[in-house]
């Protein structure tokens, strides 16, 4: 059980589940941060990018390269309409948002089960072969999704520390009013990292269904694994997510492995509230003043 | 919270999805017959399969001018509920059926959680009831005397021996089997009965559960593959959750044979796992490819897009059975009709054989339908026939 071989295995499958729990929780935590607002809607967002993947690159066939990026881009640019019609309403305002987006989660969730029906689909994965390296075996479709979640938090690490847009994201995310009086348009910035963050959920939601299953309630387990990874790491912390996210898959993999599935969603559930209790802001947020 | 809102939704989704028949021209009365099924999450290719048989059977009734019954033609109005495979959502859709929309006849629940969840409200009632599922108490309960329940698949308690035997036949090279299952009551009762019967094989069993709605089974599927199993059971998991565990069980590198002794549908696994599901064997309820299921398959392809769930035949066939005991009894007094039921032994179903019911001595009322079963194999992406099985139950 604890050979080298069966330890490289559970590290691999770990890796491959922080990759989509840090994909998944990168938006949503970037909405608290900048926003306050609870994006209870975010597996919907994700479910989402799902069906567009599934239409884009499953039944359109465009290539792979393309269609991935180009789904996260459709769902992204459609919930503007969102963002102009309800998520304004909520910004600044923590505890209405999350009742608010909740209606919108399940608005969103029921219009899907009335046009494409509660059945659940698979869409295709780019790679579908398991290579064997030595002693371990390693997912294509995996390995594919780990490679992307790495681009994606080094684009978006880039993003906010060296381009001007970037920097006035994490200047109103550390205090919206100071960065008002330095002459950052917060509307405008407030656009910009709803459109990112609702590109990565739906980035995420597509690697989602790729990997499980495709159903318009696919999006409760990504919100489910955001919360906790957004938790353990630190609520609008982003460096937090990665983090969060990093030991949420690793431990899974590793209890799981171990100990069984029930000790591991034990301890999972067990670390997470001896956390909120001890400390509550999470291990790279900052306490609430 | 989430529960409670998707129900909610989810009967206003399905309400506005279901819409209602046209009646016949010359029908005069209404005659509601109730499905509970699971139309969301992992059990959803069952839900829609049962639901799906039953409106076409209703359907087909209407076609020909409605069922009647002591000189009044009535039109059959199909109303479905969402029990997302859970009991406390079935007790909810069982009240609903059975109080407000004063349902007298119900399809479903399938599994057990659901049908546990249901009986308790349709029986008190005498709701005549057909239901899939595998537990004992879904026939062996309090209202056994005057039960209103049928079983109308097998249980694990039918076809596990049958299937533990062909294992022990047909792969000799078979010596420890793995099964994982849900944490819940369920999980761990189908498990435990599959169990029994693989040490009375002399197999011996490795087990694991994890969280009902779990997607990620990777750790606990390398767990089972440094057990050294010769067998992956994949038991009755839900077809959603049986694909993803063969699927990221090949990913880990498991190579052994996989079966599922227990669930219908090769299809719909088949369609989700991709070419990683070739050799995989099923237990299914139905042969799709029977010459005799033709015209119910040009029926379902005309009204339904999409992979055909072996329910769906065996509920169009359940239905046949409700529709000659309301015919029979030329009532709709459910224990007039239920009485005529149990009288229609040797009855030819569409799809199911001769009704022949035991039940009895196991479960203390004869309502456990006797029907034959297939071992699937999937070979070039389709399920082929890879046995029969009669099950010998008296």
């Amino acid at each position: 059980m604890y050979s080298p071989a069966v330890l490289g295995q559970v590290f691999i499958n770990g890796i491959s589940l922080s990759a989509i729990y840090i994909l998944v929780s990168l938006g949503f935590t970037l909405l608290f941060g900048i926003m306050r607002v609870v994006n209870f809607a975010h597996g919907a967002m994700a479910m989402l990018g799902g069906y567009a993947l599934y239409y884009i690159y499953g039944q359109f066939q465009v290539p792979y390269l393309i269609a991935a990026p180009l789904a996260a881009l459709t769902v992204a640019t459609g919930s503007l309409v969102f963002e102009r019609l309800v998520y304004r309403w909520f910004y600044q305002k923590m505890f209405q948002s999350m009742i608010g987006l909740l209606g919108l989660d399940m608005a969103i969730v029921f219009t899907a089960v009335i046009i494409w029906d509660p059945h659940e689909r698979s869409v295709p994965a780019p790679i579908s072969a398991v290579y064997k390296v030595g002693p371990l075996f390693l997912s294509g479709n995996k390995l594919v999704i780990i490679a992307v979640a790495a681009a994606t938090l080094a684009a978006f690490y880039l993003f906010t520390h060296f381009t001007r847009y970037g920097l006035a994201m994490r200047a109103a995310a550390q205090d919206v009013e100071i960065a008002e009086v330095q002459g950052v348009n917060t509307d405008r910035i407030y656009t910009l990292s709803f459109f990112i963050a609702i590109f990565m959920a739906a980035l995420a939601g597509g690697f989602f269904a790729q990997t499980y299953v495709l159903s318009p309630f696919m999006g409760e387990r990504p919100l489910m694994m955001a919360f906790i990874a957004v938790i353990l790491g630190g609520m609008g912390s982003i460096p937090g997510v990665a983090l969060g996210g990093l030991i949420l898959g690793l431990s899974e993999s590793f209890l799981g492995t171990y100990f069984g599935g029930t000790t591991s969603v034990f301890v999972t559930f067990g670390a997470v509230i001896l956390l909120l209790v001890f400390r509550p802001w999470g291990l790279l947020g900052t306490p609430e003043t | 919270m989430l529960d409670f809102k998707r129900t909610l939704l989810a009967f206003g989704a399905l309400s506005l999805a279901a819409g209602p028949y046209v009646p016949a021209a010359h029908a005069d009365e209404e005659l509601k017959i109730g499905v509970i099924a699971a139309l969301s999450g992992g059990g959803t290719a069952w839900g829609q399969g049962l639901l799906r048989g039953v409106e076409i059977a209703a359907e087909e009734v209407n076609a020909n001018g409605g069922l009647t019954v002591d000189g009044t033609t009535y039109t059959l109005k199909v109303i479905p509920f969402d029990d997302q495979y859970n009991a406390a959502q079935a007790k909810t859709a069982a009240e609903r059926l059975v109080h407000d929309e004063k349902v007298r006849f119900m399809f479903g629940p399938m599994g057990s959680p659901g049908a546990l969840g249901a009986i308790p409200v349709t029986q008190p009632e005498k709701v005549l009831q057909f239901v899939e599922g595998y537990a004992p108490k879904i026939l062996d309960n309090e209202w056994k005397d005057d039960s209103h329940v049928f079983r109308v698949g097998l249980s694990s308690g039918e076809f596990s021996d049958p299937v533990v035997e062909w294992v022990k036949e047909s792969m000799p090279e078979v010596k420890k089997v793995g099964m994982i299952a849900p944490n819940d009551a369920v999980g761990q009762q189908a498990i435990t009965a599959l169990v029994e019967r693989y040490k009375n094989q002399g197999f011996e069993v490795w087990t694991d559960f994890y969280e009902r709605g779990a997607k990620e089974f990777t750790p606990i599927l390398l767990r089972m593959v440094t057990e050294n199993v010769d067998l992956f059971d994949l038991n009755s998991n839900a077809p959603g959750e049986a694909a993803l565990l063969l699927k990221q069980a090949r990913e880990v590198g498991y190579s052994g044979k996989v079966l599922q002794a227990g669930g219908a549908g090769v299809a719909e696994i088949v369609e989700a796992v991709g070419p990683a599901a070739e050799g995989f064997l099923k237990y299914d309820v139905v042969d799709l490819s029977d010459p005799k299921m033709q015209n119910f398959l040009d029926m379902y392809r005309e009204k339904y897009t999409g992979l055909i769930n072996g329910l769906a035949p065996e509920y169009y066939s359940a239905a046949q059975i409700l529709f000659e005991g309301i015919r029979r009894a030329d009532s709709l007094d459910t224990s007039k009709v239920r009485d005529e039921i149990e009288k229609m032994e040797g009855w030819e179903t569409p799809f199911l054989g001769p009704v022949r019911w035991t039940g009895k001595e196991k479960y203390g009322v004869e309502h456990q339908i006797v029907i034959p079963f297939y071992i699937m194999k999937v070979v070039d992406g389709k399920g082929v026939v890879e046995a029969k099985i009669v099950p010998d139950l008296d």
